[in-house]
């Protein structure tokens, strides 16, 4: 699970005055043939740049995005929730295994990547800065911010970068099962007590403002954006994302008798395009930047892991073994 | 540290209040290429990368990473400097012309070899060949194909480098069927859904 474009922040300078002209053709000629580029190939510095951060925070997103969800699994309902429940938090770390390798690919160290989590450089989703007060939070985790990552993950399952293919292929597949599973947990709070019912609505009206937030705020249609898509690193604008998950989750929402807490929310049936009252925008720039309710608590709980693990690493290290890219 | 969870609250305090130290560099592990069988006869596939301290540790981390959830008969673990990459061919050409024919002298060994049919796939196995070296296997390998495969990228491993799957381990893999809960098959709700809306519409 993980947001998507919202983490793209603006560069000053894109470096393609420097790029080689005959080596960027020939790169832009192979996306546009709708070829994979493959981590030997050449490629533009602000290629290799928007990739290493978009990953990297994918990765990152998998890693935090565990932390709300695997405090409820002492606490789930039921021997057979808590099973599915572990099962979803093991498959969330491992995704950013998966990820953190694509990356490494283009040439970051994982090394490196943990250091810049845990010293609060690099990003994560912002919605895991969030508290899950209820079991109903945690349902609502499951099944509606895995639905909006799997908007994300199957857009960029489409992108120009194999390694980041092949590992978004295996998370697809793997998402399915956490879709399933969180909506099955919600129809059955909604099936169940006025107290079940009331604690899932609870839910929605917290997290409704995180989930508009999830998609990122409306691109401002640069050039830089307009080479990003054309490269196939970012595969649709946020807005288009946010529409997308809009017009799939929404009716299943309504369906349960559940609302949505914005009155504006409704389909214009000729374009097809959902209107909203806008998210505040100025809380999402607030709470992505360090101060919201849980960010101080996920990398804390990250730095204790880093911390108690060190003994186990450094029992391990060997001389003899140096680190390498991996090779696809 | 104040939390919802009660875990949380009980962890330690561990000194990094405001300005988290640097992750010093020392524990970067080597790394390790990972191949999949997912079926008995089918070829082993390329997965993706671990890091271990050792190709043992890299066989463990390989099966937790790449096969806790789909099936898998059989893996195949190798140190990544022990593999040996081909040149990419481009659009309409093919590999072997980009290789070194020339055959040195020496011990003649046996060599996996692993190949990529089109960008954005994943490397597979297609047999093993014997060569004085991993170049030399590379050229060799054309004979593992049929005339017109289209091949774009080779890799070549020598044999004894590769951590293989012993007959008795095989069994690693049977529980999984079991685990239905990590399924979505699992996960029926349409009747417990049509029920409560008959009942409120």
């Amino acid at each position: 699970m993980y947001g998507g474009g919202n983490t793209f922040e603006g560069i000053k300078n894109d470096g393609l005055a420097e790029e080689d002209p005959g080596k960027l053709a020939a790169f832009e000629a192979r996306i546009a043939r709708g070829e994979k580029i493959e981590p030997s190939d050449w490629m533009p510095q602000l290629y290799r740049k928007q990739l290493i951060r978009m990953i990297e925070q994918h990765a990152h997103s998998e890693i935090i995005g565990a932390l709300p969800e695997g405090t409820w699994i002492t606490r789930a309902p039921g021997f057979k929730r808590k099973l599915a429940l572990m099962a979803k938090v093991q498959d969330e770390v491992g995704h950013a295994q998966l990820l953190y390798s694509a990356a490494e690919t283009l040439g970051k160290t994982r090394e490196e990547m943990i250091h810049d989590l845990i010293t609060g450089k690099s990003k994560y989703s912002n919605i895991f800065n969030y508290p899950a007060f209820t079991w109903a939070d945690a349902c609502f985790i499951s099944w509606l911010v895995d639905a909006g990552a799997i908007v994300n993950q199957l857009a960029n399952a489409k992108g120009s970068y194999g390694p980041y293919c092949r590992a978004l292929e295996r998370i697809c597949a793997e998402e399915s099962f956490h879709l399933k599973y969180g909506h099955h947990c919600v129809i059955f709070l909604a099936a169940g007590t006025a107290q079940q019912r009331a604690m899932f609505q609870e839910a929605i009206n917290r997290w409704w403002a995180p989930m508009m937030h999830f998609f990122g705020p409306s691109d401002k249609i640069s050039a830089h954006t307009q080479t990003l898509m054309k490269w196939k690193v970012k595969m649709s604008t946020n807005d288009d994302t946010r529409n997308q998950f809009l017009d799939m989750y929404v009716p299943k929402i309504w369906e349960l008798g559940f609302t949505v807490p914005d009155p504006a929310l409704k389909k214009n049936t000729d374009t097809g395009k959902w209107s909203y009252t806008e998210p505040d925008w100025e809380e999402f720039k607030r709470v992505i930047n360090g101060d919201g309710p849980c960010n101080k608590e996920r990398l804390e709980v990250r730095r204790v892991a880093e911390e108690r693990g060190r003994w186990v690493r450094e029992a391990l290290r060997s001389e003899k073994m140096a680190y390498v890219e991996p090779l696809a | 540290m104040k939390s919802l969870d009660p875990r949380v609250e009980r962890l330690p305090e561990i000194g990094i209040p405001e300005q988290p130290q640097s992750k010093p560099p020392l524990d970067q592990f080597g790394t390790f290429e990972v191949f999949v069988q997912p079926k008995e006869g089918k070829p082993f596939q390329h997965e993706g990368a671990v890091h271990a301290p050792n190709l043992e540790m890299a066989y463990v981390l390989a099966k937790e990473t790449f096969t806790r959830r789909f099936v898998c008969t059989s893996l195949f673990v190798v140190l990544t400097q022990h593999v040996a990459v081909s040149p990419f061919a481009d659009q309409g050409e093919h590999v072997f012309t980009l290789l070194n024919k020339a055959s040195a002298g020496g011990t003649q060994e046996s060599y996996e070899i692993f190949a990529l049919a089109k960008r954005g796939k994943q490397h597979t196995h297609v047999g093993k060949v014997q060569a004085t070296s991993a170049q030399a296997a590379m050229a060799q390998a054309e004979s593992l194909f049929a005339a017109g495969a289209v091949v774009i990228n080779l890799w070549a491993a020598r044999t004894r480098d590769i951590r293989f799957t012993s007959t008795e381990e095989k069994d690693f893999w049977t529980t999984l069927p079991e685990k239905k809960f990590r399924d979505a098959s699992d996960y029926k709700g349409g009747d417990k859904l049509k029920e409560f809306l008959e009942r409120t519409t």
